[in-house]
Formats: structure tokens, sequence, C-alpha cells
């Protein structure tokens, strides 16, 4: 079975002085996979300036924009129109063969093939004595230990808008549980790394239900690599496995790698960005 | 009126026999390659002398080589200070140091495409994972990109001393943008002003091909389907300690020099602004650092780089030299590990010898640094020239305490080496106005590019004014002398 999304994202960017000259770099196209297909692309920005595609140092897919005129006010929007592939992560999983998947993760070859997703970032790092916060139970399965994780976090952090914000560190969140999708997904990574699971930071849409209107946002996930099966999604902010409503856009080592704007600008001064994510069903 | 004394050259110049001095030997007597030049100008005076170096300091002053200090308070521009007396290197010993500085090139290009390809050396366990994995300048959006040509470290510079055992022993390799070649450039043209009359008694080889061979090794790593390459130099702008070099040879190769703001990217190609419309760049020698060289894939505050670069260069459509991520082998860390690297991939034994280091990660390494650091230098693994090195043996109680804190804070961050005892070279002295042993060393110059390779026949001899000094970066207060290697 397959549905059918339209994803629209919306930005605007205030600035206090004129602009002369600015290049932005979106990351927010939804990634062509096993289980969503990109239909089409619509980009529109109020000052028609020039658009293109490129990709970042990961291989992902960007909306560049450069705009040349004066301006101190610009809005963004694009919709992009995707099909996504009905599947059921539990179908998938397999007899696992415990002693040797805990082996396997210890061993030299496994390290050194999944380093930049085992390594320690800024967004990442535990704060000295909390490396045992959560310690894998080696008689379960390396699946299952993380779905306890998974479910661990979203009863640890309480979901509270407002209190953290892209820079949070995760001493911060440990001594105070409160937090977004991006501090869940942050310590996830960290505790499942710690647990020597290679983990990476994705960042993508999440459909929460037909006729959901309002201010929300890009949604962040992680993705634990398991074997025997490989990358599996876990949503902790909703204790969920990822499934056919989550939107994939990038993968990353932490929020850094896959941060949906980048700007430079030639202007002194404040700025103010607001963003606006609309999901609807199509099917 | 008093008569003018005029005292000879080396009158007063006094031997100590604890070091090993390049030019004489212990009884006196100079060595080979000198005595001509000794015969030439043994016999003016200090006075005579004084007089033509001023002559090749003026000339430095009318070209405007300049570089810039940075401390604490304020940059400062200053004139590299030069001295005339040449340092002489003979065919033989040049063939050992040019065959020694291609290996290492050699190896550390193998050493960097596999550790962004199979990793092969970490798996079979020559080099521990923890290099790479706690290295920030190991960029993982390097993995699995094939530089054109294959090259990644096209431009390297190789620090090498004698030791008072009469061996060469490589202190460094930089393959971060390393700087210099213009003075030793710049050095040949003063003291051949100044000097002609002994210079052309010998054989020297000439080092002003340094250029159209850099240009020629750029042109080699052209991207796909490119004709004849358009290459540039960039440069962080006029303010940045080598902007004088970056100028050079922009000129010499006959390229254009520009900073960030005159390129552009536009639909993964890059172009340079010109009033006559966008011309497409294809080769570009980048002396802006990784983290610079993008806004948008790397630090975002940054003005020094062009937005879209690294795009292009992922896709293939621009080279960079020498490649992003080419930091990682620089580390002081991995320099230890290089006569296995040598052997790992070259299946050779090196030529130029390693200096014994101790890694402040390992623990036993480090309790020994840590209760010895009185006969160490212990160097900070990711500085270059020459900040935070300390010298065990010049340093006081409170200082050594200092040090062993620093080291404890961060193990990983430091390497320690026994205080290699450098060659002397006769080297005049304002102060004392006569010629005096100062500690020198050599940073040679090798070029890497698609089947091609070059070693500059010639280097810059970099001399510690201060006596006693080990340190001979420019940027600690160091000289240069020109370098002649002599043609068999």
């Amino acid at each position: 079975m397959s549905f059918e999304y339209s994803v629209t994202y919306c930005a605007e960017n205030n600035y206090e002085n004129p602009v002369e000259n600015a290049y932005w770099q979106f990351l927010i196209v939804p990634e062509n996979n096993d289980t969503q297909e990109l239909i089409s692309v619509e980009i529109k920005n109020s000052l028609e300036a020039k658009s293109a595609f490129s990709q970042n140092g990961f291989g992902f897919q960007t909306i560049r924009i450069n705009t040349s005129e004066r301006f101190q006010k610009i809005n963004f929007s694009a919709t992009f129109k995707l099909k996504k592939i009905s599947f059921n992560p539990f179908g998938q999983i397999p007899i696992f063969d415990i002693p040797s998947n805990y082996e396997l993760v210890k061993s030299l070859n496994f390290k050194v093939d999944h380093e930049p997703y085992l390594r320690e970032t800024k967004y990442t790092a535990l704060p000295a004595g909390s490396e045992n916060l959560f310690v894998f139970d080696t008689s379960i399965s390396i699946f299952e230990n993380l779905q306890k994780l998974n479910k661990w976090i979203y009863l640890f952090i309480h979901f509270n808008t407002g209190v953290t914000h892209v820079n949070t560190l995760l001493e911060e969140i440990i001594n105070n549980p409160e937090g977004v999708c991006q501090d869940f997904t942050h310590l996830f990574c960290a505790l499942a790394k710690a647990n020597n699971i290679p983990t990476r930071y994705v960042s993508g849409y999440l459909h929460q239900g037909n006729g959901y209107f309002g201010d929300s946002q890009m949604h962040a996930w992680a993705e634990a690599y398991i074997p025997q099966v490989g990358w599996i999604g876990f949503d902790p902010t909703n204790n969920l496995l990822v499934n056919d409503n989550h939107i994939k856009v990038a993968h990353g080592k932490d929020y850094n790698d896959c941060s949906p704007l980048k700007g430079v600008v030639y202007s002194q001064g404040a700025n103010k960005t607001s963003h606006s994510v609309e999901v609807q069903a199509e099917q | 009126m008093k008569p003018e004394v005029k005292k000879p050259i080396f009158s007063s110049y006094i031997n100590n026999p604890a070091l090993f001095d390049e030019v004489f030997n212990n009884d006196g007597a100079a060595k080979n390659v000198y005595q001509k030049l000794l015969d030439l100008y043994g016999n003016h005076s200090i006075q005579d002398y004084v007089q033509l170096n001023n002559k090749a300091k003026s000339s430095f002053f009318n070209q405007g080589i300049t570089f810039q200090v940075y401390d604490n308070k304020e940059t400062q521009e200053k004139i590299f200070p030069f001295d005339l007396f040449p340092r002489i290197i003979d065919e033989d010993e040049w063939e050992i140091i040019e065959r020694g500085a291609i290996q290492r090139s050699r190896a550390l290009n193998l050493f960097l495409w596999d550790i962004y390809h199979d990793k092969k050396i970490i798996k079979d366990g020559i080099v521990p994972l923890d290099l790479i994995s706690s290295s920030a300048n190991y960029l993982h959006q390097m993995i699995g990109v094939d530089p054109p040509g294959g090259i990644y470290n096209h431009i390297s510079g190789t620090d090498i001393i004698k030791h008072s055992d009469g061996n060469y022993y490589v202190l460094e390799d930089n393959i971060r943008c390393p700087s210099g070649v213009s003075y030793v450039i710049c050095n040949r043209t003063a003291l051949k002003r100044a000097l002609f009359g002994v210079f052309n008694h010998y054989k020297t080889h000439s080092v002003t091909n340094y250029a159209e061979n850099l240009l020629d090794i750029l042109e080699s790593v052209k991207p796909k389907g490119v004709d004849v390459p358009n290459c540039v130099v960039i440069t962080p702008g006029m303010y940045n300690s080598a902007f004088y070099e970056h100028s050079y040879l922009a000129k010499a190769m006959g390229v254009e020099l520009v900073e960030g703001r005159d390129l552009f990217v536009e639909n993964d190609f890059v172009y340079m602004k010109t009033i006559r419309g966008p011309i497409k760049v294809d080769v570009i020698y980048r002396r802006v650092d990784d983290q610079y060289i993008d806004p948008l894939e790397f630090r975002a505050d940054s003005s020094l780089g062009v937005p879209g670069l690294f795009a292009a260069y992922i896709k293939g459509n621009v080279c960079l030299a020498n490649a992003p991520g080419t930091g990682v082998a620089d580390d002081k860390a991995i320099y230890t590990y290089m006569p296995k690297i040598i052997k790992y991939y070259l299946d050779e034994t090196p030529i130029l010898n390693n200096v014994h280091t101790y890694h402040c990660s390992r623990p036993n390494e480090l309790k020994y640094v840590l209760e010895h650091i009185h006969e160490l230098v212990v160097k900070p693994v990711d500085e270059a020239g020459g900040y935070g090195i300390s010298i065990g043996n010049r340093l006081s109680k409170a200082e050594i305490k200092v040090v062993q804190e620093e080291i404890k804070q961060n193990p990983r961050k430091y390497i320690a080496q026994p205080i290699m005892s450098l060659s002397v070279h006769p080297t005049y002295i304002d102060d004392s106005e006569s010629f005096e042993q100062r500690h020198v060393d050599l940073r040679t110059f090798t070029l890497l590019g698609n089947k091609k390779e070059f070693v500059l026949k010639g280097g810059l001899s970099r001399v510690a004014l201060k006596k006693g000094n080990l340190i001979v970066n420019s940027s600690q207060g160091g000289g240069s002398k020109d370098t002649w290697v002599l043609k068999k």
C-alpha cells in the first residue's frame, strides 16, 4: 500500500538592515529511498531570486538560493509531493544471534566501518558521569534494547517547547529533562553510541494526521545500525518505531549536519527567521 | 682620525665542539664544500660583509617581502631576517633528502586515500582508530570522495634537521598549506645581487623553476573533461601572514590571485568574476584552511570562502589543492607512525629518520613524559608555526609544573620528543658584530601530481637567531639562509 503526501515548508527571513547579497542553503527535500519516492518539487521565493539544486557534503539534495538585489525581507516556500511505501518495521526483524551481535559491535572492523556514527560529537557528548544512564542488557537483542532506550527517553524527557534551542547540549537536558524532538534524538544517539551502536541523527517531516494545521516544525529522529538488519529508525519523542508517517530528508552525526537552513548574508545587524511546515496526506 | 680596524670575517668565531658545525670541523678547518667559499671571501672584513648584508636586506624591503607575527596584543609586519652566509648541501646528501621527501609524500598520499576509503591500515591494526576518530581534521564529508588524479597532498613541506650524529631526521610533515617557498626564491635573488662573484664559482641548482613545476602539478590534476584548465590561487587576503607568498606564486605562475568574494558557484561549477564576465575555474591552489573554504558546508561565520565550493568539489567539477581533509595526516601524532605507514603502503624502509616520539595519549608514555619534561620537547599535535612548544631544559620548575598540568588536562593533544641537537651554521649576529653558531633546520618543498612529482632543489634553511634557541619558525623570531644544492 502506498500513500501520497504533500509537504509544504515555508520560511520568512527579516533583516534589520538592507542586505546586498545572500546565499541560502535549504536541506528540506525528502530523500528518495526504499520507502519514499519524490514526485515533484515546487520552489518559490518572494524576490524571485534564482534557485538551484545541489548537495551537501553527505550527498543529500539541497536547494540553494542566491540574491543579488537589495532587500530586507524574503519569504520562501517549497512544496514536495511524494509517495510513501507502507512497510511494517516488525516484519523485517529476523531471529537474532544475540551473543555474536554483541561480539560484532565490539570488533575493530565494525568500529572502523561505522566510525562517523560512533564518534562523540558536540551535541551527542554525554557529560561526565552519565555514560551509564542506560546500559544494555546483553541477554536480549540489540533491537529490544534500543526499543527500551526509545521508551526510556520518551519517559525521561518531558516534551516542552521553548525551554531548549538549537544549541542546547546534553548536559542541560540531563540536568533538566525538558525539550523537543532534537533533544530527544541527541540523547538517544548519545546513549546508543555509549553502548557501541552506530546511531545517526535524522531530520524530516512527520505526518500528524489530516486536518492538522498551525506552526508545525520539522521533526527529528534517530537511526541505529542493527547487525543482521541495517539502519532502523527510532522516534523517541513519540516512543515509536519509524513508520510511514515519517518522511526522511537527511541524516548526519547530529543536528549540525542536518540544519534545514544555512545562510551567508552580507549585511550587518540582527535577523529573524521563522519556519513552518505542513504535511497533508492526499491518498 | 682613528684608523679603521678591519677584522677578518671569522676571526672571532667560537667553534663549540659540543655542537655539530656544518662549516667547520672541530680543528677549525673548513669542510670541503665550503672551502672555496671561504677562500673567496674569507679575506674580506666583517665591515665588508655588513655592507653586503645591508644591501641584501634592502632588496627585501624594496620587494615588500614581509610577514606578520601574531601575539596576544597586536599583529606586526616584519621583514624576514636574512643571513647572507649560505648553506651548501652537496649532491650526495641532497639525493638522500630528495628521495626521502618523495617517499614520505607518496606514502602520506596513499595513507590519505586509504583512510577516506577502505581504512585498511586501521583494520590491519597498524594505525589506531583513535587517530582519526579523535581528529578534528578528519572530514567525514571526504569519505568515499575521489580527488582528481587521486592526489590529496599536492604540496608538502617537510621539516628536516641534521642531528649531531650527522644524519638527517624529519621533524614534521606539513601538508596543510605549508608556506615559505617564496622566501627560498627571494633569498636566492638577494644573495645573487649581493654576492654574485661568489655564487658563480659554484654549480648550484636553480630554485626559480618552482612556480612552473607547481603550475604543471596543478594542471595535472584538472577535473575530468577539462582540456586546458584555468588555475587560480585563493588567499584569505592581505592580512594573512603569508599574503606576500600567495601573490608571488600567482604572479610567477601567471594565474589570478583571488579572494573568496572574487569567485562564485553556479550549478556546482566555480566561476571567477571579471570585467568581461564570468570565467570558469578548474583548479584552485587554496591557501585557506578547510574550515573556511565554504561557509555553507563548514564554518558559516566566515566570509573567506566561497559558498557552494565544496559541493562543486565533490561533484568533481573543480580541484582543490591540497584536498580538503588532508590535515588529518599533518597531525603530529600521525608522524610517529610514518615509518610504519611507509612500510605498509610502499614496502620500503624509510630513507629519512623519524625522531622518537612519545604519545601522551598512551598511559605508559604519559608517565614517562610527565617525569622527564626537563629533557623533552613537548608539542601540541595540532598547532603549526612553533606555537605552544615547550623545551624542557629551558623551563623553570614552575614552568614545568604548568606544562605537566596542561598535558594531564588533555593528553591526546600532546606528543613529546627528545631534545634533538640541531646542527649549527655560522650566522652573522648584529649585537656582537661577528659570526656565531646558530641552530638551523631545512624545510623542503615536495610536489605530487598525477604521475608527476618534484622536489625543489633547495629549501628554506631557517636559523634560530637567539643564542641556543632550537625553534626556528619565522613566527618565533627565526631568520633564514639561502640554501645551495650543488650539481653533480
